[in-house]
């Protein structure tokens, strides 16, 4: 099996007699780039570090060229031959040392020559885009670009074998294209294999194969399109009037509903399309149903149905019933609940926000969304009265900013980006504590406590110690404990980082319980581009700005507008197509696992040209189809546009 | 083992701490500035105590009697009393260390032969300056006594007084102190703190740097690669060394020159037990980083292990031979004290290799020995 670079059979991990994984056996041939996707706590981690020679383990074997990775003593030998990079923004760069500065010691490190280090440097910084950067110190590096760097380090010496732990963590969607689109480039233009663990379900479609995680257990395996094959079924999208009610009902009849803005997804099982709208509009007969379609299946949803499945009940847990209708009409009568009116926030000579303005109507759903570094954190600070404005006004519950913070501070709660709980305290512990905070007591602080708890759906965990609760768990403590004090107003600050597919879910129907049925205002920032598609109202930021400001759907209608729509192309070697339809006046195509994504305006004839350009080049091409455009492409289209601009603009 | 990553590991270190502007003056500062706190605010010396008098005689004896204590530099006598009741409230608000209380009849009692009571009051908070108070007014007080005794009994007997002297007290005494003739602290203090201060700040360097790799995670830029533990360790150490062999420099010059220590010794004796000293104390961070996760584990293990370490069983403060014999075995088991025994016999007694080889040779083995666990305890493949 001279093919196979790494074969992994029932490995098994404890710490401490806590086993974080168990039973694990997947195996990566040459030139595969094998993904494990699992959320925080699947043990991912644990199993890269043993493939990579730098964790002792209990059970199992591994092997790597065919060594048995089983000592110190084994693991040196495979060790020239493989990168490595842990977890972690930049974490193993040196932040005191320039770009080229890092990149040179990884190669004194592995003892590449000085003529090979300097091509081989070129290609990569070139490929990388962070020529100009050379001299930049790593701690001025963005998130995208630090990751960037930290690929070139772990490849500097061309290794056989590359394996990289969560490099798009933290990575915001364009950094995170970007990311991937090189990634492929340089495995295949070095022939490299490479094992990557990631925590975003839709990146799964960048592999040639992948392992699913859960709970340290491997989930399924296989290509991406095979595991959506293991649920098979349709996503029917509807807008029905009104929401809530139709909520209701298709929640008693499918396990899988989420309600994304003023629409629903419902994941209908073993249907094809056709028939999955039919059943769906039979079943809202009652409602008024004023638009209905369907979409493919995304990974999560399959993964999703298989973890219901295999858990033997309703996956999404009791779910909220939704009794009263309350629709929430946007602009009308009383005073928004939001209003923000040119905000600036400058430190020192950085202006981290840069007269900002919107307004959120009461009962909305509102979402920040922008890059790492576009002062989403800070537009919240300065609305939440924690960090006061430089310039601007700002009315919060009606009251101004500027002048009654604390009575502003007792009608919002804040769930900031960092983890706000006491580890050492169990549930109600923390709950107690921030009751306290807020100045409830007796009585009173007892029955808000029972009622955020089942608000949350915390009631099992009351007594648990926090650092023991699962990631999703602690961030709806943390949720509850922003809620105590019933606040109109909540400000959420990535609530969902590092939480699984199931938790998110679970997680924004408490969102979506509170500002349909108690009218709360949430205003939230999420990296998870799926996610911005619940929100009601979306700002996207851009360098402190608003770059633009509506629902999602009208960003998307206006990016169709403006670019086309999203063409999917599906071939057997994405990289050869990807250049040759740059050559070809493609310039914005990007590559999808075995898919290549353009937008065009006329479908029909870029689907004819584009075959004949592939076939006359021997490259054939299996699919092409429509595929509706998600907020992410907005997001990445956006963003590019800007920063292409910024660039222009600071060239000339 | 290759050099080259050596060096390369070194060179990196060195440009991180080097540009990391806090760390450097912390390097630097932080042993500078713990020398100079101790070396003044830790005057072992007794001297100038603050002291009132109730003269309820105001004799011609008694004002005698009460000159013996404010002609002396270890006495400041700040003023005569008029009721008892100031000295309570001279000693708790502490503006006075001791008070003297010369009841009526001293004068008279004293030429009439009777006991003449005269009472002394002390702050006792602190023992050690208590007890060292005390002495000095009992040998005030007798001196005093004595020269009572040959007045009286010279004029009795009407002979001089140093008949009367020699009669009385025929064992003369003469003290000389050696290597220290003015018994000053602030000459073999400073000294013996470079052996404290490079205990302390040696180590805290070298776990700081070396825990931080493991806490962010650039460690595993070592364990994945084939950098063995030899290159890395020894690459990791030189720029930590270096920094407290430069401490050790600065530390000595401040001795000499801030403190006027004499150094009667051998310079290359010194460089050469320092050197080892500096590397046996780097290497003590070495081995405490193998065993910690964080940087905090690490700088409070540090903190306590080399405080403890040094302040009780180096022979700093306490000298070794004043210690209980279970303590004095720590001594000798603890690398430190070895080394205040070098500074004490280079700087004080001009002491040659031939006494302070063993010294040197306990030192090396340290070394070596504490080289030899950290490096088979630090592991590229950890269970964790």
């Amino acid at each position: 099996m001279s093919n196979t670079i790494v074969q992994v059979e029932n490995f098994g991990k404890k710490y401490k007699r806590l086993s974080v994984i168990d039973n694990v056996s997947l195996s990566v041939g040459k030139g595969e780039i094998h993904g494990l996707i699992g959320p925080d706590g699947s043990g991912k981690s644990s199993l890269l570090k043993a493939i990579a020679g730098v964790l002792d383990f209990d059970q199992g074997v591994i092997r790597v060229f065919g060594i048995n990775v089983n000592s110190e003593k084994a693991a040196e030998k495979i060790k020239g031959r493989i990168g490595f990079m842990p977890q972690g923004l930049g974490q193993n760069l040196y932040a005191e040392l320039s770009v080229e500065e890092n990149i040179d010691f990884f190669a004194q490190l592995r003892r590449v020559p000085q003529k090979v280090l300097e091509t081989r440097k070129a290609r990569l910084l070139e490929m990388t885009r962070l020529e100009q950067f050379k001299g930049r110190s790593m701690k001025h590096l963005s998130g995208g670009m630090k990751q960037k760097l930290g690929l070139v380090c772990s490849l500097i010496h061309h290794p056989e074998l590359v394996i990289l732990d969560e490099p798009t963590t933290g990575v915001d969607p364009v950094s995170r294209r970007d990311f991937w689109v090189i990634l492929s480039q340089l495995l295949e233009e070095f022939g490299i294999t490479a094992v990557v663990s990631t925590a975003y379900m839709d990146e799964a479609s960048r592999f040639h194969r992948v392992s699913l995680m859960y709970n340290g257990k491997l989930f399924a395996q296989g290509r991406p399109e095979e595991i959506r094959a293991l649920a098979s079924g349709s996503v029917v999208i509807v807008r029905a009037l009104p929401q809530a009610e139709a909520f209701t009902t298709l929640k008693a009849r499918y396990p899988q509903v989420q309600p994304i803005g003023h629409h629903l997804r419902v994941f209908v099982r073993d249907k094809e399309p056709g028939p999955a709208e039919e059943i769906i509009r039979n079943s809202l007969s009652d409602v008024q149903l004023e638009e209905c379609y369907s979409l493919e299946p995304e990974l999560e949803d399959v993964f999703v149905a298989l973890l219901a499945g295999r858990n033997g009940h309703n996956s999404t847990g009791p779910g909220i019933t939704v009794r009263k209708t309350r629709e929430i009409k946007a602009g009308e009568g009383s005073d928004p609940a939001i209003w923000a009116k040119d905000l600036v926030q400058d430190f020192g000579a950085f202006r981290a926000v840069d007269r900002l303005s919107f307004e959120v109507p009461q009962g909305e759903i509102f979402g920040l969304l922008g890059a790492n570094g576009a002062g989403k954190t800070t537009a919240i600070k300065m609305l939440a009265g924690i960090l006061p404005p430089s310039s601007g006004d700002g009315r919060v519950a009606g009251i101004d900013m500027r002048k009654a913070v604390q009575s502003i501070k007792s009608r919002v709660g804040y769930m900031s980006q960092a983890f706000s709980l006491y580890e050492d305290l169990t549930a109600l512990e923390n709950l107690r504590l921030y009751g306290g905070i807020y100045g409830l007591s007796g009585g009173l602080l007892k029955e808000r406590i029972a009622e955020t708890l089942a608000l949350t759906d915390l009631q099992e965990h009351g007594s648990e110690l926090t650092q023991g609760l699962p990631m999703g768990v602690r961030q709806r403590l943390a949720l509850a404990c922003a809620l105590l004090h019933r606040p109109s107003i909540l400000f959420l600050d990535e609530p969902t980082s590092g939480v699984d597919p199931l938790g998110r879910r679970r997680f924004w129907e408490i969102l979506f319980h509170l500002s349909r049925e108690k009218g709360v205002t949430i205003l939230v920032t999420t990296h998870y581009m799926n996610e911005a598609e619940h929100c009601d109202h979306l700002v996207l930021m851009y360098a402190g700005c608003s770059v633009a400001d509506a629902t999602p759907a009208e960003m998307k209608r206006a990016l169709q507008e403006e670019a086309g729509d999203l063409l999917e192309l599906t071939v057997d070697r994405p990289m050869p197509v990807l250049e040759l339809l740059a050559s070809n006046g493609f310039g914005d195509a990007a590559i999808f696992g075995n898919c290549v994504h353009l937008l065009t305006h006329s479908i029909d004839e870029t689907i004819s040209g584009v075959r004949l350009l592939l076939e006359s080049n021997g490259l054939p091409l299996h699919k092409a189809r429509k595929i509706p455009l998600s907020m992410e492409d907005v997001f990445v289209y956006r963003v590019t546009a800007l920063e292409q601009h910024t660039s222009e603009g600071q060239l000339a | 083992m290759n050099h080259q990553r050596i060096l390369a590991v070194a060179k990196r270190e060195w440009r991180e701490i080097y540009r990391d502007r806090l760390f450097l003056s912390l390097a630097f500062v932080f042993p500078i500035t713990m020398m100079l706190a101790f070396a003044y605010g830790l005057s072992l010396d007794v001297e100038d105590i603050p002291i009132a008098v109730l003269d309820q005689d105001r004799s011609e004896l008694s004002r005698e009697y009460i000159h013996r204590f404010t002609d002396s530099r270890y006495f400041n006598f700040l003023g005569y009393l008029n009721h008892p009741d100031e000295i309570d409230e001279l000693l708790t608000t502490q503006r006075i260390r001791a008070a003297i209380v010369i009841p009526d009849h001293f004068q008279s009692n004293l030429q009439e032969g009777r006991p003449a009571p005269v009472q002394h009051l002390l702050d006792g908070t602190f023992t050690t300056r208590a007890r060292t108070t005390k002495g000095y007014m009992i040998a005030i007080t007798r001196a005093f006594e004595k020269d009572v005794v040959i007045d009286f009994l010279s004029q009795r007997l009407g002979v001089s007084p140093q008949q009367v002297t020699e009669q009385l007290a025929p064992i003369k005494v003469q003290v000389r102190y050696l290597y220290n003739q003015a018994v000053e602290s602030s000459q073999s203090l400073p000294p013996r703190l470079i052996v404290l201060v490079l205990l302390v700040a040696s180590p805290f360097l070298t776990v700081v740097g070396i825990v931080r790799e493991k806490e962010n995670g650039s460690i595993y830029n070592m364990y994945a690669s084939n950098t063995s533990r030899e290159e890395y360790l020894i690459g990791k150490l030189m720029p930590y060394a270096s920094i407290a062999a430069i401490n050790a420099l600065l530390l000595w010059a401040i001795a000499v020159w801030v403190f006027q220590a004499p150094f009667k010794g051998s310079a290359v004796l010194f460089i050469s037990a320092t050197l080892l000293y500096v590397l046996c104390t780097t290497v003590i961070g070495l081995v405490i980083s193998v065993f910690v996760r964080t940087q905090v584990a690490g700088v409070l293990i540090t903190a306590i292990l080399t405080i403890v370490g040094g302040m009780l069983y180096s022979g700093v403060l306490t000298p070794v031979s004043m210690l209980s014999e279970d303590n004095q075995l720590v001594c000798h088991l603890l690398p430190a004290m070895y080394y205040t025994e070098i500074v004490d016999g280079v700087f004080l007694r001009n002491v040659g290799l031939t006494v302070l080889w063993p010294n040197l040779l306990v030192l090396a083995a340290y070394t070596v020995l504490l080289l030899i666990v950290g490096y088979a305890k630090f592991t590229k493949r950890p269970k964790t």
